[in-house]
């Protein structure tokens, strides 16, 4: 798999307050990762230092492989939305994008209209910016992430102060990029439950390091809480569950619910086993924690 | 190069370049109609002559920087925010110090052209002639250039390094109008810099204002020596700490 970003120990420090310890971190070709983390954990200062806007301390950024102070060619594959994006207010979003398609040096004048019609601006393009609601703001963003068709793209709360219509729409319009496109998404954001819908790696980071860094289906493992079984007589299943496992945890409720904390990757062992013992087995589950709730355990504050 | 281009794009769209410009130009039509006029109602009325109106614009010095600052400030007011769009796309810090610098000071020199040719349009049309006057002006504008250009020049390394507006002003009034006499102060006991004071903007742009008034205006060295130092010193404190400046 190709390597898109690659961080080195890279450090960041303000006012010899180290936000960002030092990093090891890589996004592979493809991936959708979730940078995670709560308020002031260091995930914008990060965004930033790929961005060039920070300089960091310590350490090295690789983008596309290359690495040093000639970012230039790898950044020009690069799309970066960080906080609020920020535009000429006496400018429409055709002459914003125009103006940053000159500096880019998109040849084709049309991208600017195809990329207002991907994030569903067309009709609005003679708006003034200072005139458009933050939703339709944050779009325009994307819209100038977009405009030289990256391979990636940096996204710092995209999602933010979007309506539930616009944040599905966002999501509609990353996987579509990122599937479609193959376009590589960095994404961060507060509103949890989005993520879990998107992305496709899960990177938590607290204190200016990370504390985990998982795949979505190593996620899924983790945040397996419990197995829930319905069966028709609770009472034998507990005595099966006790044979076989004597460090068992489990909860026998009066719905014919029995609930099982450990062993939560034999499930499929324990349904067998139900079933040659002769149970019922009337409805298995397995019920997991949400990334928020997952996230909340891992820092054990509230992420606001 | 194509950050040139968008920063012109973006320059030529901006309706404060076309108001500044043209409130500055309406000025100097005012001032010299007002003479005009006065000269019209009044037959001994000594300052109907184009030395009097061109002596209004050497003695202008340190008003010709600040409008320089507002200018500047005109220009790249709140578009500085945008300067992270720029680095994010890998244009380095470098290329925009100087890309802003050459296009605002283009569009200033663009303004100061316009003004001159305006006022020694006014000032031969209008108002009563004295020999060598514009030869003598324009000796005079000569010194002043290497002075305003570093002021601007300074100007520009303030903003750059997001310096507050105030301080900006506070500077500049203090090296335009005070700079000499402090070095005067400080320098005038020490054997060797006891000369230096000569060297301070204030001292030489009222110095160029006296010869002028006394039509003996000459190509004064100093002037240039003052304004290449410190356009120097400023675009190189300016280029160094803006490259090593986080963009947040």
């Amino acid at each position: 798999m190709d390597t898109v970003i690659q961080t080195n120990q890279l450090t960041k420090t303000f006012k010899k307050e180290e936000v960002i310890k030092p990093l090891d971190f890589v996004v592979e070709k493809g991936e959708i990762c979730a940078l995670i983390g709560k308020n002031g954990a260091g995930k914008s200062t990060i965004f930033k230092m790929l961005a060039g806007q920070l300089i960091p301390t310590a350490g090295d950024i690789h983008l596309f492989g290359i690495s040093g102070n000639d970012l230039t060619d790898a950044k020009k594959r690069m799309g970066f939305m960080i906080e609020t994006p920020a535009f000429f207010p006496d400018f429409t979003a055709v002459q914003n994008l125009e103006y940053f398609r000159i500096q880019r040096g998109v040849v084709e004048k049309q991208r600017v209209q195809e990329v207002l019609q991907t994030v569903e601006l067309a009709k609005q393009k003679k708006k003034r910016f200072r005139d458009y609601s933050m939703g339709m703001k944050q779009r325009l963003g994307i819209a100038l992430s977009l405009l030289s068709s990256p391979d990636c793209l940096v996204l710092d709360e995209p999602i933010n102060g979007l309506d539930a219509e616009g944040i599905r729409e966002m999501r509609r319009l990353l996987l579509k990029l990122n599937q479609e496109k193959q376009i590589t998404i960095l994404i961060s954001s507060h509103i949890l439950t989005e993520l879990q819908l998107l992305a496709t790696r899960f990177v938590f980071i607290k204190n200016g390091e990370i504390v985990e860094d998982l795949s979505k289906a190593a996620l899924d493992e983790k945040s397996r809480k419990q197995i829930q079984i319905k069966v028709d007589d609770t009472a034998k299943a507990a005595q099966i569950l006790e044979r076989k496992y004597a460090d068992i945890r489990y909860k026998a409720l009066p719905d014919q619910t029995i609930t099982i904390q450990n062993h939560i990757e034999e499930a499929g062992d324990i349904n067998r086993l139900f079933i040659e013992n002769g149970l019922v087995v009337m409805e298995f589950r397995l019920e997991a924690l949400n990334l928020e709730e997952f996230f909340l355990g891992l820092v054990g504050e509230d992420i606001q | 190069m194509n950050y040139i281009k968008s920063e012109h794009y973006r320059l030529l769209r901006k309706p404060s370049l076309y108001v500044t410009s043209g409130i500055c130009l309406l000025f100097q039509v005012m001032a010299a109609l007002l003479l005009y006029f006065f000269n019209q109602f009044e037959t001994d009325f000594p300052y109907a002559t184009s030395r009097f109106l061109y002596s209004n614009v050497v003695s202008s010095g340190t008003l010709l920087v600040i409008i320089a600052m507002l200018f500047n400030l005109m220009l790249t007011g709140k578009d500085m925010s945008l300067i992270k769009q720029a680095i994010s796309f890998g244009i380095s810090r470098t290329t925009i110090f100087w890309t802003k610098f050459m296009l605002t000071l283009s569009y200033f020199l663009l303004l100061c052209i316009a003004s001159l040719f305006l006022i020694i349009g006014l000032g031969e049309n209008l108002l009563s002639q004295e020999e060598n006057s514009i030869a003598n002006f324009l000796i005079a504008l000569s010194n002043m250039i290497p002075l305003v250009f570093a002021g601007f020049s300074i100007i520009h390394m303030m903003r750059m390094l997001k310096v507050a507006t105030m301080y900006i002003i506070i500077f500049l009034l203090v090296l335009f109008t005070y700079s000499g006499e402090l070095f005067w102060m400080i320098f005038r006991s020490i054997n060797g810099l006891n000369e230096l004071y000569k060297y301070g903007p204030d001292i030489l742009l009222r110095n160029n204002l006296n010869h002028f008034m006394d039509q003996a205006a000459y190509v004064d060295y100093r002037c240039w020596i003052t304004g290449i130092v410190l356009a120097f010193i400023a675009l190189l404190i300016g280029t160094r700490k803006f490259t090593k400046q986080n963009i947040d």
